[in-house]
């Protein structure tokens, strides 16, 4: 998919990307305007308009990727132009305020559009990185299987666990409730484990961090050694091998969480910024006829 | 409180199975937050959920969740906890218990059947960002909110009234319609008015001339009727001053403005071509003034304009000047000893620096020249610039020595101190006195002073002053149709004789303007590719003003 968008048809958006930035560069060096190069010259107005043009056109592709039954190109095509031009566009944008910037509405559009398409390369640098580690990390399975796993290891923990002293009831059953995955953004992203266990210490329950199911395997190995018990040892084992298992499965999950996440984050940044360029844009063409 | 908790499970075929947990808080706090009493693992629990505690006496359960807790299958805020109430929240089903002996309150704690699918979607129940507050539709919605409301609207709320523009403005963090400025605004602007309503007097219109011409003379400049303007499609005063621009300029200094008419002018305008300083720019010419003799014989003035580069031109002042003499490095004689002049003794910019400062004898060459006539007398000079003057002191002065008045070098005295001459003896001293007077004055006038700076004529009308001083007359600006600023040219890579060739000069009538060559070292063209590293981009505005009506048509 990644390699098809941007050699979608022989490079054909390339090709077009850099007709528009040469005819742009040209036309720049050509001109001769007579004034400091500036948005409010003939070329200026020109090229403010291709922009705009430009501008409206990319972010229809919210709208055309959205319209299934559509014939007008794929949207393999539209993606592909969408990258191209996004990019030529910034060479448009920066020859239309003939490189003049300040603190001001016209530059914050600018700004708006250089992060809009920063963003936007981002982008394609993770669709074409990111869905190949996700497959290495998923080994094969996909999320639900990961999730269905350590389930299932959960369910044989709880059956364990009851017969087995109340302490080791409490231990399991809120490892297994207070076990987290994804949550917040930023915990998606980092990949954090913020899960807790309810730890039988003395008489009294302490809720513990227990991050890679640490603190609940520690507490098993105490019990283990201190166990005389060859029933109980055995019994302990087993939980402490299912654990270790979870702990596996846990950071693949947090992992492919976290491939997910990045694939997806960009976009969090691309399409609002991509909106409020539009609202910027609409600011910037108006504020400056208001004070022609 | 002491409460007990009961966890019911099914176990292994069918069997219910339970674990107890004990709890001595006085609040079991229940929801899906890991730092519950009561964790929940259902997605339709909140995070806080519900608490139960006891008052006045009682167990109460109560919520602050909108869809608050079912009790007894009602959907309750605040409930009295009694014997055999059920509690359910989602998918959890809580029965009040008899509580054992050692206990507060008991309940068993046990998740219906229907909540296995529920509890398995909700073990992780956010694993990805559209599952997060986070919503790019949104986001979305809040920044084209916040670019409208703060670039847009509210700086648009100073247009509807000129107080509410001036309290936008003077609020810190406020954003007015400083925001919308498309480029700094000129210095010389700035410092009149910084409202931009000032010159933008209406919306959505361009600037007026008239808000130009409120502090500008409108009828110092071209007309948007004149020629120059109706060729040059100038139809108002942005069409060249524009403001906004960086690098910041109200004029227009492109060379295109100027050359593409005066690459070729009608004949009848008789101007050379001119289009690029360095590549096509015609020879200087400069102004001359020379002396002319009017019909009726009396003197006067005219100037001429002369191609710099022709060899016959030459300065006529009517004065005899040497440079080379003066700007001897070994120094010349003066009143002070031997020493050197430099150019600034004589030549100093006028404030502005357009032209030098007129040069006068008093000023600058009487320290050395004096106009002494008697070795006896060092201190007695004769005026300059009055010919009759200086007949009139020398008479007076030697008639005084002839008849005594105090001179005691020497000279002959003709009367005895009170003695009265007689009508004879008075005539006979005037006489002699007039002789050596004119004598003197013979020397003053052709040899020793006046004859070394200036042409002398003999044989005058007046048989009282045979000599006749031809008037000075220094040219005043040698460049009047460009602008030439020496204050400008005062740079540590340009001396004085690094363009006037002073030192070797030995006569007046050398003109020493420096020709378009010697600009040239330094002065590009117009457009930048066409110069050498180094060279000053030159457009035709750096030296030329535009049509300025006094200065009539150039």
């Amino acid at each position: 998919m990644h390699e098809s968008i941007i050699m979608y048809k022989r490079y054909r958006f390339l090709w077009v990307a850099l007709g528009i930035i040469a005819a742009a560069v040209l036309a720049y060096l050509l001109h001769d305007p007579q004034e400091p190069p500036n948005g409010g010259t003939g070329l200026g107005y020109t090229l403010g308009v291709a922009g705009t043009l430009l501008i409206v056109w990319l972010a229809w592709f919210g709208v055309r990727k959205r319209q299934y039954s559509s014939t007008q190109g794929t949207v393999q095509g539209w993606l592909s132009a969408h990258v191209y031009l996004g990019v030529a566009l910034i060479v448009v944008v920066l020859l239309h305020a003939g490189f003049q910037y300040g603190m001001n509405v016209h530059t914050l559009a600018l700004v708006l559009l250089i992060l809009v398409v920063v963003s936007g390369v981002f982008g394609v640098y993770v669709y074409a990185k990111y869905p190949t580690r996700l497959s290495e990390n998923r080994q094969g399975s996909g999320r639900s299987d990961l999730i269905d796993q350590i389930e299932d290891i959960d369910r044989r923990s709880r059956r364990i666990a009851t017969g087995l002293p109340r302490g080791y009831g409490e231990l399991i059953h809120s490892g297994i409730n207070r076990t987290v995955a994804g949550g917040s953004a930023w915990a998606m992203i980092t990949g954090r484990d913020n899960s807790q266990v309810v730890l039988p210490i003395g008489d009294d329950y302490t809720v513990v961090a227990n991050p890679g199911q640490e603190a609940a395997l520690d507490w098993l190995a105490e019990q283990q050694s201190r166990s005389m018990d060859a029933e109980t040892a055995s019994i302990m084992a087993e939980l402490s091998a299912l654990l270790r298992n979870k702990r596996k499965l846990l950071e693949r999950l947090r992992q492919d969480i976290r491939l997910q996440a990045m694939i997806e984050i960009w976009l969090y940044v691309h399409v609002p910024l991509s909106a409020g360029l539009l609202a910027a844009l609409a600011a910037h063409i108006t504020t400056v006829f208001i004070y022609w | 409180m002491r409460y007990l908790i009961r966890f019911l499970s099914q176990g292994a075929a069918g069997s219910v199975e339970h674990y107890d947990k004990i709890v001595d808080d006085p609040t079991i706090t229940i929801g899906r937050a890991t730092d519950q009493v009561l964790h929940l693992k259902d997605r339709r629990a909140r995070l806080q959920h519900a608490r139960i505690e006891p008052r006045n006496g009682d167990v109460h359960i109560s919520t602050r969740a909108i869809a608050g807790v079912t009790v007894n299958g009602r959907s309750q805020r605040d409930a009295k906890l009694q014997h055999r109430d059920v509690i359910e929240v989602g998918s959890n089903v809580l029965t009040v218990i008899e509580a054992p002996s050692g206990f507060d309150f008991a309940m068993t704690f046990e998740l219906r059947d229907d909540a296995a699918s529920d509890e398995l979607a909700s073990q992780f129940d956010s694993l990805r960002l559209s599952r997060t507050l986070w919503s790019k539709r949104r986001l979305s919605w809040a920044l084209i909110s916040i670019v409208l409301v703060c670039a847009l609207l509210v700086p648009a709320a100073g247009l509807l009234h000129p107080g509410a523009a001036d309290v936008l403005r003077d609020v810190p963090l406020l954003p007015d319609d400083g925001l919308w400025l498309a480029g700094p605004i000129h210095n010389k602007h700035a410092q009149s008015s910084t409202q931009c309503q000032h010159c933008h007097t209406e919306v959505f219109s361009r600037v007026k001339d008239v808000a130009c011409l409120e502090c500008h003379e409108a009828n110092r400049h071209v007309g948007s009727s004149s020629a120059a303007a109706l060729v040059l499609g100038i139809e108002r005063c942005a069409s060249c001053h524009l403001e906004h621009n960086e690098p910041p300029g109200l004029i227009k200094r492109h060379q295109g403005l100027c050359a593409d008419c005066h690459a070729s002018l009608p004949a009848d305008v008789g101007l050379e071509p001119a289009t690029d300083f360095l590549e096509d720019h015609p020879a200087f010419k400069v102004s001359l003034l020379q002396p002319m003799t009017r019909d009726d014989k009396t003197l006067d003035w005219t100037t001429v304009r002369a191609v710099l580069a022709d060899a016959g031109i030459e300065d006529r002042s009517n004065l005899n000047f040497n440079h080379q003499v003066h700007l001897d490095r070994e120094g010349i004689i003066t009143p002070d000893g031997r020493r050197v002049i430099e150019c600034d003794e004589c030549h100093l910019p006028e404030p502005g620096g357009a032209r030098m400062a007129p040069i006068t004898m008093d000023e600058h060459c009487s320290l050395c020249h004096t106009l002494t006539f008697d070795p006896d007398a060092p201190d007695r000079t004769v005026p300059h610039g009055d010919p009759e003057g200086v007949v009139q002191v020398l008479i007076e002065y030697y008639s005084a020595r002839l008849l005594g008045g105090g001179e005691d070098s020497g000279g002959r005295r003709i009367r005895r101190p009170g003695q009265t001459l007689s009508r004879t003896d008075r005539d006979k001293v005037a006489a002699e006195a007039k002789t050596t007077a004119f004598k003197i004055a013979g020397d003053i006038f052709e040899r020793t002073a006046c004859a070394t700076c200036h042409e002398i004529t003999r044989g005058g009308e007046s048989e009282e002053l045979p000599w006749q001083v031809l008037p000075v007359r220094l040219t005043p600006e040698f460049f009047p149709k460009a602008n030439f600023s020496h204050t400008d040219h005062d740079t540590e890579v340009s001396t004085c004789v690094g363009c006037h060739a002073a030192e070797s000069s030995e006569t007046t009538g050398d003109i020493l303007i420096p020709n378009l060559e010697r600009c040239r070292d330094c002065h590009g063209s117009g457009v930048a590719r066409r110069n050498d590293a180094g060279q000053t981009l030159s457009t035709c505005i750096m030296c030329h003003g535009f049509h300025f009506a006094e200065k009539g048509s150039y």
